[in-house]
């Protein structure tokens, strides 16, 4: 609780300081002349930490050399000094210099000579308004803290909803509602968007020999192969049901869909997973169907979605282990 | 001139301790005030009226504040004749106190 005494008269000083004094006030210290004041509260220097941490200032408006509105003025200019609380104590007929005083950032003021009861009041509001001041600085603080916390567990809660559990892709809430915006965004350019539905040939096989564990392996690692080969920005994809996966390719044509499938599709062979009971081969395939539009208002977006679908079963119908594109329609 | 009337004044219990030296400065101010006019020092005379205005009635002594305000202004309008009739107003008055602590 440090009290700022700074008056060039040492009668001044003295009768202030055993009033607070007097009154319970412990930590004064006093001050000839603003540089004095100013070396106690360590302005401008790189040092505020092992200066007392002032709550109050009572400052004397006429000195010599530095007057007290020009000190105010130099504290207040002080970011780490500008919060403590300056009361001017000016003399009778000084009265003028008041707006001055307010102006350079002064609290209050006292008018000398000081009645011990009204110095002792001042003090005092001032004193519980600057504890208010720093108790809400606080609160404040602790708000702004718990507000970055909230939109962290916001952002991490987003990013959780959007993913599917098991293989980390987009979940299916993820792809309809980016599927949409991308369907928007694609007729808005008039530029073609791509969709690639791919499955895991004979899976419920795969998964009554291999296990359910081995099944979700399997997953796992077919989806990080999708995932890669899904990499411009705006690629999206995403688990799409059980086996099923899908890709959503922005601007892109249908001979770029179909080289994008063939790449995951030569991927995922590359993977070489044993695939006993398969008979489209001895190892983990996929079967994929691409299909393509230029989104108008005449067409609807689940037309986009039946397309690459019907193209995925004639690639199944056909022997499975294939891309096959859409027809035109 | 009725030198021989006593003034009360009542000063405040807290400041008890401070008293003798402040009134032993005030008889300094007499002789330094005295001493300033004959340097034609008009600005240390001047602080010292200000400073006696601003502190004399916060310890009790409005007299004194008033003394004080007299020689501020004195002191500015170089009036050697008011600066030395104030002097003399406080070095009477401070032979005139008796004070009560309260």
């Amino acid at each position: 609780m440090g009290i700022l005494i700074v008056d060039d008269s040492k009668d001044s000083r003295d009768l202030l300081k055993t009033f607070l004094k007097g009154a319970g006030y412990k930590d004064i210290t006093t001050a000839a002349s603003a540089q004095e004041a100013f070396e106690a509260l360590g302005v401008n220097g790189a040092d505020h930490r092992h200066k007392i941490p002032f709550k109050v200032i009572l400052m004397d408006g006429v000195m010599p050399e530095m007057n007290g509105i020009e000190a105010c003025r130099v504290i207040k200019a002080d970011a780490h000094l500008a919060d403590i609380p300056v009361i001017m104590v000016t003399a009778m007929g000084e009265q003028e210099s008041l707006n001055e005083a307010f102006e350079a950032g002064a609290t209050d003021y006292i008018t000398k000579p000081v009645k011990k009861i009204e110095l002792l009041a001042r003090v005092r509001s001032v004193l519980r308004l600057h504890q208010e001041m720093e108790r809400r600085k606080v609160r404040e603080k602790e708000l702004i803290e718990t507000l970055k916390q909230l939109s962290e567990a916001n952002r991490v809660l987003t990013l959780l909803s959007a993913q599917d559990g098991l293989t980390g892709l987009a979940n299916r809430r993820h792809f309809d509602e980016n599927f949409s915006a991308e369907w928007r965004r694609a007729m808005r350019d008039r530029q073609p968007l791509s969709v690639v539905m791919a499955d895991i040939d004979h899976f419920k096989l795969y998964n009554d020999h291999y296990g359910h564990q081995g099944g979700d392996t399997c997953l796992r690692q077919v989806a990080a192969v999708i995932g890669q080969v899904a990499r411009r920005p705006g690629d999206i994809a995403a688990r799409y049901g059980g086996e099923e996966f899908v890709l959503i390719l922005p601007d892109t044509p249908l001979e770029g869909g179909m080289r994008i499938a063939e790449e995951a599709a030569a991927a995922v062979r590359a993977l070489r997973l044993p695939h006993e009971k398969s008979s489209a081969a001895p190892y983990v395939t996929l079967s994929m169907g691409v299909a393509c539009m230029v989104p108008d208002r005449s067409k609807e977006m689940k037309e986009l979605i039946e397309r690459a679908d019907r193209a995925l079963y004639a690639a199944k119908r056909q022997g499975r282990n294939r891309v096959k594109a859409a027809a035109e329609e | 001139m009725g030198n021989e009337e006593r003034i009360a004044v009542k000063v405040d219990a807290d400041l008890k301790e401070l008293i003798p030296g402040f009134l032993q400065t005030r008889h300094d101010d007499v002789a330094a005030i005295a001493a300033a006019l004959e340097k034609g020092d008009w600005n240390a005379v001047y602080i010292m009226g200000h400073s006696m205005k601003g502190s004399g009635g916060g310890y009790g002594f409005d007299e004194i504040s008033e003394i004080g305000a007299v020689i501020e202004t004195a002191a500015k309008a170089k009036d050697a004749a008011a600066v030395k009739s104030g002097a003399v107003r406080l070095s009477d008055y401070l032979g005139r106190i008796d004070i009560t602590y309260v």
